[in-house]
């Protein structure tokens, strides 16, 4: 009796568009419930929160479009999801959105290793092509930390990038097709087959890195890539973070290009060292460098002892190479969950995302370290140091008031600098929500313009996604009225 | 940062040109970002049509019109305006020829990893406009993976910046992409920062040959050195008629570049030594050999300053495959008739899936070959667009073959850049 009673509450709930969109999924595929929606209210930035409206699973391209079709139709805002792993808020539902989960869209359609391409639907896991592909030998190049949850579809949209991506290039430079449905509902293949240079202006290019704003990605042809013969990697200790800098551009100024190369700094190895990867790194070193030199084994070793020789003209206290892939494979996976083992010195943190030109490393990092003086915060430094791709990680305690502010502030500040250098506010992580106003620091308003026109033709009603990666059109708005609205909703 | 100004080059510029049309009626030739943006501007106002030009190796390169009212040339606007050897990053203005570039990296042991055609002439303004790139592709992508950041006059004479001076960024959108390969229809490139490699420390050519009958073993071939851990720059295949041209050898030739350090180099030279299928055989050019093949593979294709002379008609093809069916396109020829007063030379990248077919000949066997090229092009769901060919064939054939369906998309980013059609108007896919 209960039971049917509260079926029958849930039924008087259901709009009408529920129904209509259950008609077009599945009674199973669609959530709105409000408990059921709650995990589905933010992303990995999790400073801001809002609820959807409904969440449903299309299982095919079909689906999608008509699910666009009947949101378009009815003047309902809507988003595309990926494993909602994003740091900077553009999977969240800032309109009360229908998000149209790619989670179900899963499969490795195909693989064509003479041609190096693989077919994959949005919803695949990053680290699951390489999975799938290693026994023949093959790759997939791009890998953000993530890589074991985030989702290509996910990548496509942030155009993502990782540790590898120095030498290899980020996701845009590995996507050779995509089918995508434009915000009409209409479904369009670009590159078909991957085929190089499609005549016209590149949409590919322009729909990579997006965020989701101007279309829902369902098919993506990726290149892959022969895994490289040999491997090596280093791992260097420094006195100070100058020396480890000065290593940094040394190694790239002897026509080196590593794979990757990686720097850590005292806070950033507390954390990694408590955290569930240790590897032992001293605990009084200022900066670590981990460096990756692959390609043909008969070329690498000269490299590495190119890489020695830097690291001990810049009075590097110790440098050893890895000794057996068991060693290499802790190194990394001590380095690739850094992030999440900021939890263990810290109850929260936030991950900026600036790029700097490389050689203006010693001075932003100075620059970094007087902000955490001025707001009283620690900052940890993580990142990628061949393409100076910084991740400050602002450790902070929510449950103080006030230092939830105090980060976001930390946050900005730390993008000013990059900006101020002549880098750029994110490197890999997307605008989203997150740094919509600090675009303002890069673009003046006709640069901004120029683009939210491009959106319009493709979005003309800004449903999909609406109120991401640009900053609301008044000008020049204080930071701290914008701190506060975002911290407000949490 | 360092400023340093290239000198002015002694190529002048025809304004007319009857063979090959965009041409202009007025000729402008700005020394500075601001006059570029002063002369859109005007144009813009007055309704008047413009046609970009930098080196003008390419005005055989689409366009259906012989005359706009002003042909803005960006020869003169040339020169490095900023270079941080150790950011291993390049600001150069638009006229800067390819040579030019390279030289001044050189010294810094760096380059700009494109290799297109003509690089005295080209510029690296037009090279980006037409997206041009040449064999070591393969190995280092194309324009859209090298340039970083562009400065844009748009046609109502407004400075835009896309990108950065970064290598890597993702704030906002990814607008560098949407100039490169634009054939300058929606904005006027004023500057071009590119992320730069270091000069390979050695590099070696591993020339191939195959006689006709061996060409399903090369196939097999390729996919053994591609299944390999050697990892070559190019895998460009020659028809016949180009290795004759070339090597004096009418087989098909294979050339596999490697770019490394020497111990790699010299590794990667043994491998394919001892790999290679009996009945081919190979010939290694090192280092300044390998460079001096590549200076001159460079100049094949004619281009517009050089096709000058009246008689036969010549056409460039660029097509687009998937990699394999490369061996397909360079086979075409096969199933061909009635081509005794037609040259064919074609060469194709097995790593990159762009071919170039070079024809060479009597008028209606020229537009016979381009009609079954594309068709064959088309039947493995590629295409083919002809990027050289005189203005009076471009009226008679779509050089940049069919619409796709999301045509509406191109015509709606044409009409929010240049909603007077002031710039390079009619001069890409579709009468953009
Ligand atoms: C611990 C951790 C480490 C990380 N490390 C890295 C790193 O090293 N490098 C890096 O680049 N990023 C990193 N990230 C960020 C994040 O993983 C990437 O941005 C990733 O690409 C997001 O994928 P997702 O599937 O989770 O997408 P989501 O978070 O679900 O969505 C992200 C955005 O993409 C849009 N979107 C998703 N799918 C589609 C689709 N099919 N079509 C159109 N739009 C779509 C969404 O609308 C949203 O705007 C990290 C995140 C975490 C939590
Ligand atoms: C017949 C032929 C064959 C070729 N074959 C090959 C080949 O096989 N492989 C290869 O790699 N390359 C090839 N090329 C490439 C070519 O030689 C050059 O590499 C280059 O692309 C032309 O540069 P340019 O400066 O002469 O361009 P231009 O002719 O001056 O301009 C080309 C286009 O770009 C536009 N443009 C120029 N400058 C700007 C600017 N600053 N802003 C906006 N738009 C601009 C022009 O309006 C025009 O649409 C070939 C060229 C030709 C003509």
């Amino acid at each position: 009796m209960s039971l049917f009673k509260s079926r029958r509450k849930k039924k008087t709930r259901r709009d009408v568009h529920i129904e209509q969109m259950a008609a077009i999924v599945g009674p199973d595929e669609i959530l709105f419930e409000k408990e059921d929606l709650l995990s589905y209210d933010c992303d990995g930035f999790t400073v801001h929160k809002a609820m959807p409206k409904a969440v449903v699973f299309p299982k095919n391209t079909e689906e999608v479009a008509a699910l666009v079709k009947y949101c378009a139709a009815h003047d309902l805002p809507f988003l595309a999801r990926g494993a909602g792993t994003g740091l900077s808020g553009g999977a969240i539902p800032l309109n009360g959105e229908v998000i149209i989960s790619l989670g179900k869209m899963k499969n490795l359609l195909h693989v064509d290793f003479e041609n190096r391409q693989a077919v994959v639907q949005p919803g695949f896991v990053n680290l699951k092509l390489t999975n799938s592909i290693s026994s023949k030998g093959y790759y997939y190049a791009p890998d953000p930390s993530s890589q074991y949850v985030c989702t290509i579809g996910g990548n496509v949209a942030e155009n993502a990038g990782g540790a590898h991506c120095l030498k290899y290039g980020v996701t845009t430079n590995h996507i050779l097709g995509l089918e995508v449905v434009l915000p009409n509902g209409e479904v369009i293949e670009i590159s078909e087959d991957g085929i190089p240079d499609s005549p016209g202006y590149d949409l590919m290019g322009l729909l990579t890195g997006s965020e989701g704003t101007l279309g829902i990605v369902t098919k993506i042809t990726v290149r892959i890539l022969k895994n490289p013969e040999g491997k090596q990697t280093v791992l260097a200790y420094f006195d100070n973070v100058e020396d480890g800098s000065r290593a940094v551009s040394g190694i790239i100024s002897a026509g080196i290009v590593p794979a990757a190369l990686e720097m850590m700094d005292k806070t950033a190895i507390e954390g990694v060292e408590a955290g569930t990867f240790p590897v032992g790194h001293p605990k009084d070193i200022e900066a670590l460098l981990l460096i990756e030199v692959d390609g043909i084994a008969a070329g690498i070793d000269e490299q590495i002892e190119q890489i020695l020789e830097v690291c001990k003209s810049r009075n590097v206290r110790e440098v050893k190479v890895a000794e057996s892939e068991e060693e290499r494979g802790k190194w990394w996976a001590n380095r690739k969950t850094g992030f999440g083992a900021m939890g263990a010195i810290s109850p929260d943190y936030l991950v900026q995302d600036g790029v700097i030109p490389r050689s203006r490393l010693p001075e932003v990092l100075q620059r970094i370290t007087e902000i955490s003086e001025e707001s009283g915060l620690r900052i940890a430094n993580i990142f990628h140091a061949g393409d100076g791709n910084l991740h400050p990680l602002i450790l902070f305690d929510s449950r103080i008031p006030g230092e939830t502010e105090k980060a976001l502030e930390a946050g900005t500040a730390c993008l000013k600098a990059c900006a101020d250098v002549g880098g750029s506010i994110t490197g890999e992580h997307g605008v989203g929500i997150e740094k919509k106003e600090e675009m303002r620091f890069i673009f003046t308003d006709e640069e901004l313009d120029a683009q939210t026109r491009i959106r319009e033709v493709f979005n003309p009603e800004d449903l999909l996604n609406k109120g991401k990666l640009f900053p609301t059109p008044s000008r020049c708005m204080d930071i701290k009225t914008i701190v506060k609205d975002t911290v407000a909703v949490k | 940062m360092e400023i340093k100004d290239i000198p002015q080059s002694t190529a002048s510029l025809v304004l007319k040109d009857e063979k090959f049309g965009n041409s202009g009626a007025e000729l402008a030739e700005p020394t500075s970002e601001e006059e570029i943006a002063n002369v859109l501007r005007k144009a813009n106002e007055e309704g008047k049509k413009v046609a970009v030009v930098s080196g003008g190796t390419k005005r055989g390169y689409g366009g259906l019109k012989d005359d706009y009212d002003i042909l803005l040339s960006l020869s003169q606007y040339k020169g490095i305006i900023e270079h941080t050897a150790g950011d291993m990053t390049v600001t150069v203005r638009p006229g800067t020829t390819i040579k030019e570039l390279q030289e001044f990296l050189s010294d810094f042991g760096q380059m700009v990893s494109l290799d297109p055609a003509w690089p005295e002439q080209a510029t690296i303004g037009g090279v980006i406009a037409a997206n041009e790139s040449g064999p070591k592709r393969m190995k280092y992508g194309s324009a859209r993976d090298q340039v970083i950041g562009l400065r844009v006059a748009y046609p109502a004479g407004t400075i835009i910046r896309t990108g950065g001076k970064v290598v890597k960024n993702v704030a906002g959108y990814d607008m560098n992409k949407l100039f490169i390969g634009a054939m300058g229809t929606l904005g006027v490139i004023t500057e071009i920062t590119m992320k730069l490699r270091p000069v390979p420390k050695a590099e070696s050519l591993v020339k191939l040959f195959v006689p006709k009958e061996q060409v399903q073993v090369l196939k097999e071939f390729i996919v053994n050195i591609q299944d390999s851990m050697v990892e070559p720059a190019s895998l460009e295949m020659i028809n016949p008629a180009l290795s004759k041209k070339l090597f004096n050898r009418e087989v098909y030739t294979l050339l596999v570049a490697f770019e490394d350090v020497e111990n790699s180099v010299r590794y990667q030279e043994q491998w394919m030594e001892e790999h290679v299928p009996a009945g081919m055989s190979v010939d290694v050019s090192q280092g300044d050999k390998a460079k001096e093949f590549w200076r001159a593979f460079a100049t094949l294709a004619p281009n517009s300053l050089t096709d000058q002379e009246s008689g036969s008609t010549k056409a460039v093809l660029k097509i687009g495959t998937k990699n394999m069916d490369v061996l397909t396109m360079m086979a075409v020829e096969e199933t061909m008739t009635d081509i005794d007063q037609l040259e064919i030379e074609i060469h194709g990248g097995l790593g990159h899936g762009i071919t170039t077919v070079i024809l060479t000949g009597e008028e209606s066997q020229v537009k016979q070959a381009i009609h079954q090229f594309r068709a064959e092009a088309e039947s493995k769901k590629g295409y083919a667009v002809v990027k050289h060919l005189p203005v009076k064939l471009r009226k008679e054939i779509d050089v940049w073959g069919k619409k796709p369906s999301y045509f509406f998309l191109f015509e709606g980013i044409k009409k929010t850049n240049d909603p007077n059609n002031t710039l390079n108007y009619q001069r890409f896919l579709g009468g953009i």
